[in-house]
């Protein structure tokens, strides 16, 4: 036997066991975020996130004690086969600790699940996953029953307080709705209708993003998402519902012209004028919205210019083409034509 | 004294057996629910039929996990211990090794089978 | 308590047979050995059939995929280093990733699995060679250029780019994907063949090569766990492979099993596919596990605490996994409850393999540990995947993984659970092993660097992930914003990245330095007590000297003079008088020894017939329908070239004196021989992926109202009814011909077999014409397809099922097939008895489930 292999010895505190205890620290100082599931602002996510924490902390521990368990072994002289050292470990730390602590896990876990989705949405929000932007619509204002949705695409408004049922479908490919701050994740998927309830609980500004890869530009698929008070949501839902604003200027309105000349209705609406296009964002009141691309740029007229130019400059892979054969002044008009669209 | 039946010493079906059980189990109360929400539910989408098959199910399936413990026992001398390293070189060595390993197979199933039933304790509805 | 101590030990070590005293004769026995075992060189190497060639290419080139996927990695972790970096294109990294996943899992995880088990497998039996030389081959070649073809896609900017999970509808339209997901779809299908033929043969080697006297009770850990695992693989690549022909079909020929305009449904892929992946991820786990299980009694010097509670929690875990798949698709809105099953056994596998992991422990505790590369290996990557057992059962839980789900937490934790559970201990197994397949050691110090790189590595790399999933990065996405609060952990992760590759190329180069003048490693280097050390260095090429008798569960350490003996070649087969190669068959239970079995050496046939099965399947990638056919008729021809010169030969004498005074027979047919079990298990395996298109009618009843719909085709039950019929009456047939030619009808061979095959194609053909009568027509409606794909399914078996009852005939025609040397017919009768459960099975579903459904 050659002596030499065990020359060398495993050092006394390993790496490993270091960074896991240094883990939960780091945690709590950095898990503030517009996308963070541990920094909560609905009533879904901080049920989660509670059941994250004790699971964490369980976890640090269990670990500890059995690798530490593993390098004592390891370092331990021989003892008896038959001891009961060796069969204690296997029955009560391999057998039986498992089994109670998955059994209390699985039960603290359907019982949160069930907590998830056995609400009662107060009003629906329709959100639909494309390639690769969020068709988002808003039931009409109360009392007016007969109304169509309204249409805001790429951004989510949720008044704080009440729980809303997003109602998730998919046009073209599989797409997953999550707003971390919020809640959890539910798939968008054709064909089907899958119903996912959010109760936010403070008002802020939020990020969501598709979860599910569904194509090229998947990565720039991100949703801005607003709470507010449920006054100011009316007041907000109310101008939405509205037709679009008539231009106040002459260069809005060259703008305007502008726009349904090079054929953006084709693909883009804005009620109240020709262009009544549904493959893209309906642009009724776009000016209105905090970012440009499904979350990719902010509003802005230079913003709103560089877009038109060459989304895929911005978006790979993104379906809208490239407009940068129109001269840069048009760009620019039909820019302060949409950004003015508020 | 020597009929060749499934259950016969040298087969090894009783050893895979157990797990049999828990798959049915698994398998038919996962097709209970997931039929029943997609065909037969009224708007309420109340599960109390499919409850009450799970929960026949679960003492079905202990039922004949046990019957099969017995077996083990009896059949193959298995014993649950955990010392009993069966290393010997004989036929009835690897008789009662068999029959340890289904009995062990057996507990490992029982568990299972009512991991499975906690679903159904905790869900009332399609949701 | 138990019965009479019955049977004692079945094989009396002593006396020695006293003729192997003579030491010239076992040089000439020696002599005779090495020349039928030789390996084949020159531009002849590449026709080696022996497992420990084979075995080593198969590690080489798992390992090579490996290292390819690994730097497709690197560079994605420069791309996501920086916020809005531009390293990488959009459209590259999205290839990568998709690449990264699919190589690692088909081309790395469980490809190794397999290299290591067919180099070990056979040594750890004491046997010469596993059952079917030549299938092990085929499989590596299958394996190799399938795995090129996929892995070169990237090169030509035409890799797959839609995650390696392809979900639909985003794979099914090939105008959002391009040839990239026929490349996936095709080249692995491909590849999960090799696969299954490699499950095959290790569930054969394992059940019926061991030693004798290998009882059930003293088979070695690892064993078990590839008996386990090799089932597993029966069962969870079949549905796969049936996804993988309904998306082909989709994709090629506009069958909409997943387009929900005309009635399919995407989320039947994620049933067929996870059925197979999570399975898949203990298929992979386990096999590493098994080399810690071999490991730990050597290095803690006392046999394994718990050791049939280890064979229990392989088994028991191997079930259960089965029972997991759905956990995968927790955010497609199944109802609660079912959910909830899932769960419940995701939660429940937790048990099982916690007790594995406290059996080594308490090994390590009961033994006084030897430290060593190998160990610190194990024992990190335990460290590891205990951690990424933690979050696994925290991501179990459906309400909490609504948010862990498809962001980097889960990224992290399958890393944590594949490098921790299979990663670190493939590499103590390559340090441990290593010196028994090349006779030298690799360095110590060199590989403690690696482990520490690595380890230190693995965690500035994938600790920071649960936080940067934590903070909402969802995974796969090639760009990220700063505001965010992503980038500095990114960073971290990035840097970590590059020092496992730091780490792993010091494996790497260890390996591969030249060792000439370093000294051959001692005989047994580590005190093993394993079978597979007892081979003497410089090793042989013959396997084993003779087919040793084992009465221990650690020979090496109990059974004293073992090494002596087996040097003197004083047990089973020492010789090879008919200058062939030789092997022990021996029985399921208490491998009592019942054949010899000659296998062939070294040959070209495999190689061609997968090269051509392989521009099968590429040409069928390009459409090209032409190319496509005569390459699958010329694989056939090949296959069938391969088995007339190299199975069932007829003996040149009935039995053969194998050593002490024990005379075997040297051909067998039926349940005794090995080729029987081995069709037996294929079969089971090529049913289970019929059960996956059986599974994916009953799927869309359920998601219809009805299904069929009023106003879809009948297929015509008449016909429906003389197909089956014409099939039965094949069986039943093939069934008599089988009893008849036993007892002498040997006309019923020549003339029988061929009528069975025209009365099976008939039926095939009356199935068929049931459905082209009625109008179905597979583009119109999922309905139409899915009665299409199983007629499909029935015709292909049923014409292969024809080629082989021309093949039976041809035997006996040609005198290679015999009233006692009837093998063939034996299997085919076999696989005639799956065709009537498929035509069984299809028939009701065509002909009768469409009655409970009402209509016209």
């Amino acid at each position: 036997m050659d002596d030499g292999l065990s020359s060398f010895r495993l050092p006394r505190a390993p790496v490993a066991a270091a960074a896991a205890a240094l883990a939960p620290a780091a945690l709590l100082a950095g898990c503030s975020g517009p996308q963070s599931w541990a920094d909560t602002a609905g009533v879904e996510a901080e049920a989660v996130a509670r059941l994250l924490w004790i699971m964490v902390a369980a976890a640090v521990v269990i670990w500890l004690l059995v690798i530490g368990t593993m390098l004592f072994a390891a370092r331990s002289g021989p003892s008896d086969p038959r001891g009961r050292g060796a069969r204690g470990l296997v029955i009560w730390g391999g057998m039986v600790a498992p089994t109670v602590a998955v059994l209390a896990l699985l039960v603290a876990g359907l019982i949160l699940m069930r907590d998830l989705t056995g609400r009662t949405g107060e009003l629906t929000v329709e959100a639909t996953g494309e390639q690769w932007w969020w068709r988002i619509a808003h039931a009409a204002p109360a009392g007016d029953a007969d109304a169509a949705p309204v249409p805001t695409p790429n951004e989510l408004r949720l008044p704080v307080g009440r729980t809303v049922e997003m109602v998730l479908r998919a046009d073209d490919v599989i797409h997953s709705f999550w707003v971390p701050s919020l809640g959890g994740k539910l798939d968008m998927i054709p064909g089907r209708v899958n119903r996912l309830h959010l109760t936010p609980t403070r008002t802020g500004r939020f990020r969501g993003a598709c979860a599910e890869f569904c194509g090229e530009a998947h990565a720039q698929m991100a949703l801005p998402v607003v709470v507010m008070q449920p006054e100011a949501y009316a007041d907000w839902l109310a101008g939405q519902a509205a037709p679009a604003a008539e231009p106040a200027d002459a260069r809005t309105r060259r703008g305007r012209e502008l726009f349904l000349a090079t054929g953006c209705g084709a693909c883009h609406a804005i009620r109240g004028t020709a262009a009544e296009g549904k493959l893209g964002p309906d642009l009724t009141h776009v000016g209105s919205r905090l970012t440009i691309g499904a979350g990719q740029l902010p509003m802005g007229r230079a913003e709103m210019a560089r877009w038109i130019a060459d989304a895929g400059a911005v978006k790979p892979g993104v379906r809208m083409p490239a407009f940068d054969m129109l001269p840069a002044e048009e760009i620019r008009l039909i820019a302060d034509y949409l950004v003015s669209l508020e | 004294m020597k009929q060749k039946t499934l259950f016969e010493e040298g087969s090894l079906w009783p050893v895979i057996a157990a797990l049999g059980i828990w798959a049915a189990h698994f398998l038919l109360s996962y097709w209970a629910a997931a039929l029943w929400c997609a065909k037969a539910a009224d708007g309420s989408g109340s599960l109390f039929w499919v409850r009450l098959a799970i929960a026949v199910l679960t003492l079905l399936a202990l039922a004949a996990i046990a019957w099969l413990a017995r077996h083990a026992v009896r059949r193959y001398g298995g014993r649950l211990t955990f010392e009993d390293d069966l290393t010997e070189d004989s036929a009835a060595e690897r008789a009662r090794f068999l029959g340890h390993a289904t009995l062990l197979l057996c507990a490992l199933s029982a568990v299972a089978v009512l991991f499975d039933a906690v679903p159904a304790v905790v869900f009332s509805t399609c949701r | 308590m138990t019965d009479a101590p019955a049977s004692g030990p079945m094989h009396p070590v002593l006396p020695h047979p006293d003729c192997q005293d003579d030491p010239a004769l076992r040089e000439a026995q020696e002599q005779r050995l090495r020349a039928v075992w030789k390996k084949p060189t020159g531009w002849r190497y590449f026709s080696a059939v022996n497992n420990d060639t084979v075995g080593v290419w198969y590690i080489l080139t798992a390992f090579g995929f490996f290292a390819f996927a690994g730097i497709l990695a690197l560079l994605m972790r420069v791309q996501l280093a920086l916020p809005d970096n531009d390293f990488l294109s959009m459209s590259l990294y999205n290839q990568l990733f998709t690449m990264h996943g699919t190589m690692m899992m088909f081309l790395f995880a469980v490809p190794i699995f397999e290299a290591v088990s067919i180099l070990l497998l056979p040594e750890l039996l004491g046997a010469r060679d596993l059952p079917f030389p030549r299938l092990s081959a085929f499989g590596y070649w299958c394996f190799a250029i399938g795995g090129t073809f996929v892995a070169g896609s990237v090169f030509f900017d035409a890799a797959p780019s839609s995650g390696w999970f392809m979900y639909p509808p985003l794979t099914s339209e090939p105008h959002l994907t391009g040839i990239g997901a026929d490349i996936w779809l095709l080249g692995l299908s491909f590849i999960e063949v090799a696969s299954i033929a490699a499950a095959v043969e290790l569930i054969v080697g394992v059940l019926k090569c061991r030693p004798p006297g290998m009882r059930l009770n003293l088979m070695p850990l690892y064993c078990w766990y590839i008996l386990v695992v090799a089932g597993m693989i029966l069962f969870a690549f079949p549905p796969l492979i049936a996804g993988d022909l309904l998306l082909e079909m989709e994709r090629a020929f506009d069958w909409p099993f997943f387009d929900t305009t005309r009635g399919g449904d995407p989320i039947l892929w994620q049933h067929l596919f996870w059925i197979f992946g999570h399975p898949e991820v203990y298929i992979v786990f386990l096999p590493s596990i098994a080399i810690i299980a071999s490991l730990v009694p050597t290095f803690a010097r006392v046999p394994m605490v718990g050791h049939s509670w280890i064979v229990l929690s392989a088994v028991g875990t191997a079930f259960l996994s089965f029972g997991l798949w759905a956990h995968h698709m927790y955010a497609t809105g199944l109802p609660n409850i079912s959910l909830g099953f899932f769960s419940a056994a995701s939660e429940a596998v937790a048990i099982p393999t916690g007790v594995q992991i406290f059996c080594f422990i308490a090994t390590l505790l009961v033994g006084k540990v030897k430290r060593s590369v190998p160990m610190l290996f194990a024992m990190g990557g335990i460290a590891i995947f205990v951690a990424g057992g933690l979050t696994g059962v925290m991501v179990a839980l459906p309400g909490f993984d609504w948010q862990a789900h498809d962001s980097y937490f889960i990224v992290a934790h399958l890393h944590f659970t594949l490098i921790g559970g299979v990663v670190f201990p493939l590499l103590a197994g390559l340090y441990y092993w290593f010196p028994f397949q090349t006779d030298k050691l690799l360095s110590e110090r060199l590989g403690r660097w690696a482990f520490w790189l690595m380890f230190v590595g693995f965690n500035v790399t994938f600790l920071p992930m649960h936080l940067t999933g934590l903070l909402g990065m969802p995974r796969r996405v090639w760009t990220y914003p700063a505001e965010l609060g992503w980038d500095t952990l990114n960073l971290v992760s990035s840097a970590g990245a590059f020092v496992i590759a730091a780490g792993f190329a010091l494996i790497v180069l260890d390996v591969f330095r030249p060792k000439g003048r370093q000294p051959l490693a001692p005989r047994n280097p580590w005190g093993s007590p394993g079978i597979e050390w007892s081979a003497a260095v410089p090793g042989e090429s013959w396997g084993a000297r003779c087919v040793p008798i084992v009465t221990s569960r650690y020979p090496l350490w109990e059974q004293k003079d073992l090494v002596r003996e087996i040097d003197e070649g004083r047990f089973y087969l020492p010789d090879a008088e008919e200058g062939q190669r030789e092997m022990l068959v021996s029985d399921i239970l208490d491998a009592e020894p019942t054949q010899v079995q000659r296998v062939p050496g070294p040959t070209y046939k495999t190689l061609l017939a997968a090269a051509l099965l392989g521009a099968c399947f590429i040409f069928g990638t390009y459409k090209l329908w032409w190319l496509t056919g005569l390459c699958a008729a010329g694989t056939v021809a090949a296959i069938i070239w391969w088995l007339w010169t190299g199975t069932s030969q007829i003996p040149e004498k009935p039995e053969k004196a194998a050593g002490r005074g024990l005379t075997l027979p040297l051909y067998a047919s039926g349940t005794r021989s090995v080729g029987w079990w081995a069709m037996f298990i294929t079969m089971i395996g090529d049913f289970s992926a019929f059960v996956g298109l059986v599974f994916a009618y009953f799927f869309f009843w359920t998601r219809h109202e009805a299904f069929p719909a009023a106003d879809a085709g009948r297929p015509d039950l008449r016909l429906l009814v003389t197909g089956l019929a014409l099939i039965l009456a094949a069986w039943a047939l093939m069934e008599l011909i089988r009893r008849r030619h036993a007892a002498g009808g040997i006309a019923w061979a020549r003339w029988g077999c061929p009528l069975a095959a025209l009365l099976g194609l008939a039926g095939a053909a009356a199935f068929a014409g049931a459905l082209w009568s009625a109008g179905l027509e597979p583009t119109r409606h999922v309905y139409d397809a899915t009665c299409w794909v199983l007629v499909l399914w029935l015709g292909a078996h049923v014409s292969v099922g024809a080629i082989m009852q021309l093949y039976c005939a041809a035997g006996s025609w040609a005198g290679r097939m015999t009233p006692r040397y009837d093998a063939d017919l034996h299997n085919v009768e076999l696989y005639w008895n799956f065709m009537a459960a498929t035509a069984l099975c299809s028939f009701a579903l065509l002909g009768l489930f469409p009655l409970t459904a009402g209509g016209p």
